[in-house]
């Protein structure tokens, strides 16, 4: 596939690192010489420096041969005007980020196939992970029946207790699995010898009747949280002050800016907005934080989200969540005295990812701290896994069936279940097995 | 995305030396196909012992990277210093394998030789301690060129362009590998660009052959030269080289070798639209450094009792055999009058265009030297003036010009220190290399290029140096293939600190 990325920020270096190791033939088009430079030295793809929406540059990319263009530079005028001027020479399908709602009326009449909004979904992330309070991710599949829980194992945690194939014997009914830990940096598929230890990011799928029990067993402490500090004055964080009032939650948003507090109080009326600097202590203490309050780092900045969530903490706060710029960051610094990390870079490459698999796969998760992925997929008729059972499929190593949803219902499968055509099945897997794996379901 | 090993527990020189075994693993199984195919031209031509003795070299060449490819895992992943040092490290131990059917058949029996001859053909230098090359089995003679055709578009870019050697770390190991600045990407992939490379550098090969085979030329000695003059390599079938041969066959060479001296990705572009080679300014400057050399050698020769038609063939012929750094010779230079020798010399540094197969410092950074150096110039005349340095239509960043800059004090630093080395092994182990041949032994291997003067000039060769000197040598044309910073990185303490 060949694969345009307008803008080298952090979602089109992060797209171009994850497409090009993938084999794809990728050319990002970057405006910052210095950017470009620094990018091509670093990943196997062709860069051309300038602007992306410019016919020139775009016709030197090869937009006539090119099945997909993701403008994601941090402009949403230039986003769009790449992708009309690619459809206009013949690429076969474009996607834009679009931050501001009122552009996205009418942009595919301009040639945008597909927009994305990180924030938005960003928002939805942060609900989720309040609602289960204490998990690291929330990712939900198969319409929400099928649900997988990030989280760091604390110590003394149930799945401790020896290796995962003695655990499943002990328990009577076997409602989840452990797909993946994350361990110094390094991604182990699960499978039965394996031996969870505290300190492990596990990824767990279960159905959704079973997500206390599944933060349960990794011993997350599981709260109540009915307050949302919310740090920064930013789109996200009014939709996601939007968004948590919706769920019940009450919102406190913390802005220093004078002008922007008063906008935000006359837009978000059902939500307390403070005046000041959200790292100060004194406004955190004002706020008399408590167990059941959750604060959220949301302003631009990823030091003042960290030191903000620090704060807060260290003040009494039950649960802290920083938003990362860095993606990096996501993965380096959860738990360490943050709960959570979220970024709606990595929600808008999780969001692309899925575009470019379209077609075979239907939902595509990306974790912050591994090149491994979970997918949806349709078993299809005539497949190669049609009609065998897991056992006898001969799985990739890198691989491993997290559920799957059948005419409605939802399960965890063992060895013994037959595949069958019109499955959606999820699983898990190691970057290099993802082609193979696909193929194996689809015909 | 994962952090690169952010609790890394190994030190990097483990990293370092695992890597240069899994890539030598690779190509060391190149290396024994290309081994394979002379024993199979050993054969053809009944030199039944000289064959076994070649297949025997392929055998443990092939051994010892089948070995190394199963023994090392693949590393998870190299930076960009790592890539070099990898080429560096890996291309020293490549010419000592390529040394096996030399040593083996007999025909070169001293160590210190053999390696010199591989080394001198896998850098494409052309430099020979053979004093005639035609009594050489067809078998070994064919090995020769064949070291020389490899080495020219590089053994670990066709590694590359084959295998996904490394994934991304394969595309830093083969920038380390192609000759120039920067990389020309053909395609978004840095594995369709290798191909693509190597396919067009196999089709004019082929071309030149069928030209070759329909002059006075043997079929197997159009096959050695096409082979050795699109690498810009040099090595040949003769002791006197291209100077026994037609005219015919010594314009067609010149044409070839001036068309080996052009960046392959240029030829790629430009082979539906050749009006692409004039759009290039590198194209240009490379075309009028050859055309004004050729004036100036030419205007020299004529002064002499040549025939005008001579001099200008003899003065073509040999210009761009020295400019491309191909070291072929349709006349001993070494015999021409000192003002022109010194004109020699000075040719052996230029070298032809980036992303050629030739050495030397190419055209591409002769100009942004001298453009940068024509700026600061201005700058002194109006202190308050803003000069940009323009190559090719496009400003050169300041961390380029850097870079030219820097190679090119290496480059003179390299020469000047190794020209010292050598005539101070020779004072204490031979005492009969003069300075002219010092100088140019030097010169020649750092920039590929083969015959020097005096000594190891055309008439003469490199049989008559010290061990140790061949050695030096050999290193040298190594570093200048690899352009210096792969080599010199080696020696810098922080690539071995972990």
């Amino acid at each position: 596939m060949r694969i345009i990325i307008v803008g080298a920020g952090a979602v089109g270096s992060y797209l171009a690192e994850r497409l090009s190791a993938e084999g794809q033939d990728v050319v990002v088009i970057e405006y910052d010489e210095k950017r470009a430079t620094q990018l091509q030295e670093s990943i196997d793809a062709l860069v051309l420096t300038g602007n992306g929406a410019s016919k020139h540059l775009l016709e030197e990319a090869e937009a006539d041969k090119s099945d997909l263009l993701i403008a994601v530079s941090n402009s949403d005028g230039a986003n769009v005007l790449a992708c009309f001027t690619a459809t206009e020479l013949g690429t076969k399908t474009t996607i834009a980020r679009i931050e501001d709602p009122e552009l996205r009326e009418g942009a595919d009449r301009l040639g945008v196939d597909v927009v994305i909004d990180p924030s938005a979904t960003t928002a939805e992330e942060l609900v989720r992970i309040v609602g289960i309070g204490g998990a690291s991710e929330v990712i939900p599949f198969a319409d929400g029946k099928l649900v997988m829980v990030g989280g760091i194992v604390s110590p003394n945690a149930a799945i401790t207790d020896g290796p995962l194939r003695d655990l499943r014997i002990r328990q009577a009914e076997w409602g989840w699995v452990v797909a993946a830990l994350v361990r110094d940096g390094r991604t182990i598929v699960a499978h039965g010898d394996t031996v969870v230890r505290a300190g492990d990011h596990a990824l767990l799928m279960t159905t959704d009747d079973r997500v206390a029990e599944a933060t349960r067993i990794l011993g997350l402490k599981r709260r109540n949280l009915d307050r949302a500090i919310i740090m920064g004055g930013t789109r996200l964080a009014e939709l996601t002050a939007d968004a948590m009032s919706e769920a019940g939650v009450s919102v406190v948003i913390v802005e220093e800016d004078m002008d922007r507090c008063s906008d935000l109080a006359s837009h978000h009326p059902q939500a307390l907005v403070i005046c000041g600097d959200p790292t100060d202590p004194d406004v955190l203490g004002d706020l008399d934080l408590g167990p059941k309050d959750v604060a959220i780092g949301l302003t631009g900045w990823d030091e003042v989200n960290l030191l903000g969530c620090l704060v807060a903490k260290a003040s009494g706060a039950g649960m802290a969540i920083s938003r990362f710029n860095r993606i990096s960051y996501v993965g380096l610094l959860s738990g360490l005295g943050i709960d959570a990390a979220v970024s709606s870079r990595l929600m808008a490459a999780s969001a692309i990812l899925r575009f470019v698999r379209k077609g075979k796969v239907e939902q595509v998760a990306t974790f912050s701290d591994t090149d491994a992925e979970a997918l949806e997929i349709e078993v299809s008729a005539g497949s190669e896994a049609c009609n065998k059972t897991l056992f006898d499929l001969n799985l990739p190593i890198g691989v491993i069936i997290g559920g799957i949803s059948r005419d409605g219902t939802t399960f965890v499968p063992d060895g013994s279940t037959v595949v069958r055509s019109g499955d959606h099945i999820i699983f898990f897997s190691l970057p290099r097995d993802i082609e193979e794996s696909v193929a194996l379901f689809t015909a | 995305m994962t952090i690169k090993e952010p609790r890394s527990s190994q030190p990097l020189a483990v990293n370092l030396l695992k890597t240069v075994a899994y890539v030598l693993g690779s190509v060391l199984l190149f290396v024994a196909i290309a081994m394979a195919a002379s024993a199979i031209v050993s054969v053809f031509y009944a030199e039944y012992e000289t064959a076994m003795w070649i297949a025997i070299s392929a055998g443990i060449t092939a051994l010892f990277g089948y070995t190394t490819r199963r023994l090392v895992p693949r590393p998870r992943s190299i930076t960009v210093k790592q890539g070099f040092a990898t080429v560096g490290l890996a291309w020293f131990v490549f010419s000592i394998f390529g040394a096996l059917p030399y040593l083996l058949s007999g025909a070169i029996p001293n160590i210190s030789d053999a390696v010199f001859e591989t080394a001198s053909g896998f850098t494409t230098t052309g430099a020979s301690i053979l004093a005639d090359p035609s009594l050489l089995p067809k078998g070994i003679s064919f090995w020769r060129a064949l070291t020389q055709w490899l080495g020219g578009m590089g053994v670990i870019v066709l590694g590359v362009a084959i295998l996904p050697l490394l994934g991304t770390g394969g595309m830093q190991l083969a920038r380390a590998e192609s000759p120039g600045p920067t990389p020309d990407r053909l395609t978004p992939r840095f594995q369709g660009t290798a191909k693509r490379l190597w396919i067009i550098y196999a089709i004019i090969t082929v071309i030149e052959m069928g030209f070759l085979s329909v002059g006075d030329m043997t079929g197997f000695q159009a096959v050695i030269h096409s082979l050795t003059t699109m690498s810009t390599g040099g090595f040949g079938t003769e002791a006197t080289s291209i100077a026994g041969f037609s005219n015919y066959t010594k314009w067609v060479i010149t044409f070839f070798m001036f068309v080996a001296g052009v960046s392959f990705a240029l030829h790629f572009r430009a082979w539906s639209k050749p009006v692409e080679y004039w759009k290039n300014s590198e194209f240009r400057l490379y075309g009028l450094i050859i055309v004004g050399a050729i004036v100036i050698v030419a205007g020299g020769l004529l002064g002499t009792d040549l025939e005008p038609i001579t001099a200008v063939r003899d003065a073509t012929f040999n210009t761009i055999s020295l400019v491309t750094t191909t070291g072929f010779w349709s006349t001993d230079f070494g015999q021409w009058r000192p003002a022109l020798q010194i004109m020699v010399v000075g040719l052996m540094f230029l070298g032809g265009m980036a992303g050629s197969t030739a050495g030397g410092m190419k055209t591409f950074r002769i100009g942004v030297l001298s453009k940068a150096a024509f700026a600061d110039l201005r700058r002194l005349v109006h202190p308050r003036g803003i000069f940009v340095t323009r190559f090719g239509g496009k400003r050169v960043s300041d961390p380029v010009i850097e870079a030219v800059q820097s190679y090119f004090l290496f480059y003179m630093f390299l020469f000047m220190t190794s020209t010292f080395l050598l005539a101070f092994i020779d004072a204490n182990l031979s005492e009969d290399l003069d300075l002219i041949t010092a100088t140019t032994a030097v010169a020649a291997s750092i920039g590929n290029i083969g015959p020097g003067l005096g000594e190891v000039g055309p008439a003469g060769n490199y049989a008559g140096l010290p061990d140790l000197a061949k050695w030096l040598l050999s290193s040298l044309m190594i570093v200048g293939r690899l352009e210096i910073f792969p080599v010199l990185v080696l020696f810098t303490k922080d690539l071995w600190r972990r």
